[in-house]
């Protein structure tokens, strides 16, 4: 079973490519369609998945992949356990700034706690940025589009300003409180 | 500082627990969506990770049995009150009055001449002695409306229920808590909506409170049904019922009841007795939960934990995730008052 690596590809210019993966297919491709609407520079192409490992058919058109985005619903307990076997199939170069967790209903009243504490471990053992989306407004969706983008610019080297993954990486990643990290 | 009846009092308490805020607090839900994600609550991120197991105490020998009855077998809708300032349970007769007054005139607003048949309300308000466990715990406090027909002299019907409760809160809390401050951080009411939210109101403008709807999440469920079901042996559950909704177009409910003696003998085959002096872990509830989702799977390839849990029941009681309980038995009651506590408190604002 192959891994999926950042780096064995040559990347196409002006070419970002991020890929969405969500087990319920609920929120990806409206998230897809706000990422391409947004974007006017560059040529982003958006990948969708329902887990990892990807098809290993389709392996040697598929573009260089700059971002993998894990989309958690905290409602469900199941796309928490997807994602957490999902990890298992990205080499570890993609952990020095090229994997973001996106969780969605975490302003849910009925929310378990539990599962968004840990997202945030899951995340900060991962050294990997976590954003709360919201997915039931349209500004909620532009915004996480466009915090998405921020972070596919830089990972796919598209930033002019010299700023690097790893660079990014460093000072958004999910930190979490010591006091939680007792047990 | 006790001297002093102002709103100055009041944002103390905010200070006093150990946490900071982030300003966001005291607002009423919209429906569901309040809560900033990483809100912080009065007891914080602090999840217990085991707790005793439910035991069958003989708890009619400290709660009169005919105020225990008014407690069972009606629906409860739960919701979270934040402390009462000045709340004095040896006031509870003047209280009464008040209360009464105060919903005759809501009632009366806009309305020229009386009509109608409810045209008095008669409230009771009450302490049921003996519910609280521990000694920083405040006595129950039991809250009647009845209504007075005009006409004939017929007997005062009971229109709508209500109590506030505290059950083995936090200690550490509720010892925070400046003395003006009495903490009985859950509410369950049964009867119309709008004589709840007048009750709200006046509870919320006489102490200075403020309430919000408590929703069950799935890991208190999941605790309610490891616990019930390790009741069995004691006190026959006769089924396990778990319902489920998933997040399909349309959405499909699953409805499965579980013969109360597999429940137990897969609980039992996890939990073992005498490991840590009957104490339960989350592990093992969180793997009851899974053998009974994986037996699920095997005859109808669903995963049952992609939706959401939403309402667990046994005999002993059932629980919904909208914040609706109803007991069954008061044999175990305790130990469903402690786990809403705790819930009450997990929810409430700093």
């Amino acid at each position: 079973m192959a891994l999926l690596a950042p780096y064995t590809k040559i990347p196409e210019p002006n070419t970002a490519t991020i890929l969405l993966v969500e087990s319920e297919e609920k929120f990806q491709s409206r998230l897809a369609d706000a990422i391409v609407q947004r974007e006017n520079d560059a040529i982003v192409n958006v990948r969708l998945a329902r887990r990892l490992p990807l098809p290993v058919e389709n392996s040697e058109t598929r573009p260089r992949v700059d971002l993998v985005v894990f989309i958690v619903n905290l409602l469900s307990e199941h796309s928490l356990q997807v994602v957490e076997n999902s990890l298992s199939h990205l080499r570890s170069d993609f952990f020095l700034g090229k994997v973001c967790f996106m969780v969605t209903d975490a302003r849910c009243g009925a929310l378990t706690q539990e599962r968004l504490l840990s997202v945030k471990k899951l995340a900060a053992s991962h050294r990997c940025p976590l954003i709360c989306a919201e997915h039931q407004t349209e500004d909620g969706v532009a915004m996480a589009a466009s915090r998405l983008l921020t972070l596919l610019k830089v990972s796919a080297g598209l930033s002019p300003v010299a700023t690097t993954a790893l660079y990014l990486s460093t000072l958004t990643r999910c930190t979490v409180p010591s006091e939680l990290d007792e047990d | 500082m006790e001297g002093r009846v102002s709103a100055v009092n009041t944002p103390a308490h905010t200070r006093l627990t150990r946490r900071k805020s982030y300003g966001r607090n005291c607002m009423e839900s919209p429906v569901v969506f309040w809560q900033t994600p990483g809100h912080l609550t009065t007891l914080g991120t602090r999840i217990p990770t085991s707790r005793g197991a439910a035991r069958s105490r003989n708890i009619t020998s400290k709660v009169d049995p005919e105020q225990l009855a008014l407690l069972v077998k009606h629906e409860w809708k739960l919701a979270y009150v934040t402390p009462l300032y000045r709340f004095q349970h040896t006031q509870l007769k003047l209280y009464s009055k008040h209360l009464t007054a105060f919903i005759l005139a809501e009632k009366q607003q806009g309305v020229a001449i009386e009509v109608g048949l409810e045209a008095g309300f008669k409230v009771t308000l009450s302490t049921i002695h003996g519910m609280a466990e521990t000694e920083e715990d405040a006595e129950t406090v039991f809250i009647q409306i009845h209504s007075k027909p005009t006409f004939g002299a017929d007997a005062l019907k009971p229109v709508w229920r209500g109590w506030l409760t505290c059950v083995n809160g936090d200690g550490e809390y509720l010892r925070s808590l400046p003395p003006d401050f009495v903490s009985l951080p859950l509410f369950c009411s049964s009867g119309s909506e709008s004589l709840t939210s007048l009750v709200r109101v006046w509870f919320e403008r006489t102490f200075d409170c403020n309430f919000g709807s408590l929703f069950l999440n799935s890991t208190t469920l999941n605790w309610l049904a490891a616990l019930w079901t390790g009741c069995h042996p004691t006190s026959n559950i006769r089924f396990l019922k778990l319902s489920w909704t998933m997040p399909t177009q349309p959405s499909l409910d699953i409805m499965y009841t579980v013969n109360p003696q597999d429940a137990w003998e897969l609980w039992n085959s996890i939990h073992t007795e005498d490991s840590a002096e009957g104490r339960i872990h989350i592990d093992e509830v969180q793997r009851f939960m899974n053998g009974l989702e994986t037996h699920f799977f095997r005859h109808f390839k669903i995963y049952l934990s992609a939706g959401t849990l939403t309402k667990v029941a046994t005999s002993l009681g059932s629980a919904h995730h909208e914040g609706k309980i109803k007991i069954g038995s008061s044999d175990y009651i305790d130990t469903l008052l402690t786990l809403l506590t705790e819930c009450a408190l997990h929810r409430t604002p700093v």
